[in-house]
């Protein structure tokens, strides 16, 4: 092997070394399944776990919050299918929801996720057709998040204890 | 140097000790880009060596060589920068009244170094004497200390230094696991250091050769072997004179 063709090769090695490194330290990668599925949504060839995700849904529509996020959790281990960690925030607000009152902390997660599907979403723009849904895009839900976090005078409005959730 | 060491062994290891230097593992898996302070104690440091001939840029860019060999020399010095500055960055402590002690003594110590050493040996051992104390007292000393629970150096410092209290100096221990990664980052670190002038092996072992009159008849000259010349001497030692 020439020299020029090792020097080549040794500059192409080098520069996606520097970009693998470069690519870490801004994404900050909790676990090796984020490691390894940010590299494959890079190059678009990263898919969920399709069985994982209809269990998810299946717990999620017979309320059983906890056993749903940890099927979506598992189906997208990564976090980087913006549907995934929408069913995953929505999970969070269903469960969350009070007719009195709301657990600020598992909206608090909910607002992390949905923030997550929706910087995920192309464009940012995150629609999920499911007539299930009292709330179909990433925009509704974060809303409702911030509302259910928000302390303000309506909360003593007696009206809200006929409100429904969505 | 051979193109491969040039161009593909020093930039990866450089580039893993700049990927490593950051990294810290505790609770959570954090990546430290090192702060402007990293930078400034890097650029000394490749000044230091440099100056010691530990590094001899003309060896990696020169008018001499092609724009490809001097593309690769120049990420040579682009990934050691990185490295030198996570390699310092691995073994200050993160934030706080540390943070700053520790940043200050990096910077007179290396002015110092700057300053004085002028041979490539001195000046890695130099470093290695740095940096692997900078580690002691991190890794060994600071986590024991901030460790929660009791621990062996926290009672012998309490008995060293009787009524004195951390008060509100201030340290985030980093993880048992990142003082190993630290380790093998600063070791990978020492390696480059000591590769960036390592002479090759080769079949024909450089010489230089000079004229000694004194060692022949008047009038004829003899040409003898003085010594043997290190690579990277070439450029910048003349012969001795007679």
């Amino acid at each position: 092997m020439g020299p020029v063709v090792v020097r080549l090769g040794g500059l192409g090695i080098s520069l996606l070394y520097a970009a693998l490194i470069a690519w870490l330290y801004a994404s900050q990668p909790q676990t090796v399944a984020e490691v390894t599925g940010g590299l494959t949504a890079t190059i678009g060839a990263y898919h969920i776990d399709e069985q994982a995700f209809a269990d998810g849904v299946a717990f999620f529509r017979k309320d059983q919050f906890e056993e749903a996020r940890a099927a979506f959790q598992r189906a997208d281990a990564a976090q980087r299918d913006a549907r995934t960690q929408f069913y995953i925030a929505y999970a969070f607000y269903r469960q969350g929801w009070g007719r009195v009152y709301n657990d600020d902390a598992l909206f608090k997660q909910g607002l992390e996720a949905v923030d997550r599907a929706i910087a995920l979403a192309p464009n940012q723009r995150l629609v999920v057709d499911d007539a299930d849904l009292g709330m179909r895009t990433g925009d509704e839900l974060r809303v409702e998040l911030q509302r259910g976090l928000t302390r303000d005078a309506s909360d003593l409005n007696p009206l809200r204890l006929f409100r429904r959730r969505l | 140097m051979s193109p491969l060491r040039e161009s593909v062994v020093l930039p990866c290891l450089f580039l893993t000790v700049a990927l490593l230097g950051g990294l810290r593992l505790g609770a959570d898996v954090r990546l430290l880009a090192p702060p402007p302070g990293a930078l400034i104690i890097a650029v000394l440091a490749v000044g230091a060596l440099a100056r010691s001939n530990a590094l001899v840029v003309e060896r990696f860019i020169h008018r001499r060589r092609s724009a490809l060999e001097n593309l690769s020399g120049g990420i040579v010095i682009v990934t050691l920068l990185a490295a030198c500055a996570q390699a310092f960055n691995t073994v200050t402590p993160d934030t706080g009244l540390l943070h700053l002690i520790v940043s200050v003594f990096f910077v007179v110590q290396l002015l110092t170094t700057l300053a004085g050493v002028r041979e490539r040996m001195a000046m890695l051992r130099s470093v290695a004497v740095l940096l692997g104390s900078a580690f002691v007292i991190r890794y060994v000393a600071l986590e024991s200390l901030y460790a929660p629970g009791p621990s062996m150096m926290k009672r012998v410092m309490t008995a060293l230094l009787e009524g004195v209290t951390l008060g509100a100096i201030e340290y985030r221990p980093a993880g048992t696991a990142t003082g190993y990664v630290a380790f093998v980052a600063l070791a990978l670190f020492i390696a480059g250091l000591v590769l960036l002038d390592w002479p090759e092996p080769g079949p024909v072992q450089m010489t230089n050769f000079r004229l000694k009159p004194e060692a022949t008849e008047p009038g004829t000259l003899t040409v003898v072997e003085s010594e043997a010349v290190e690579e990277s001497s070439r450029v910048w030692q003349p012969a001795k004179p007679d």
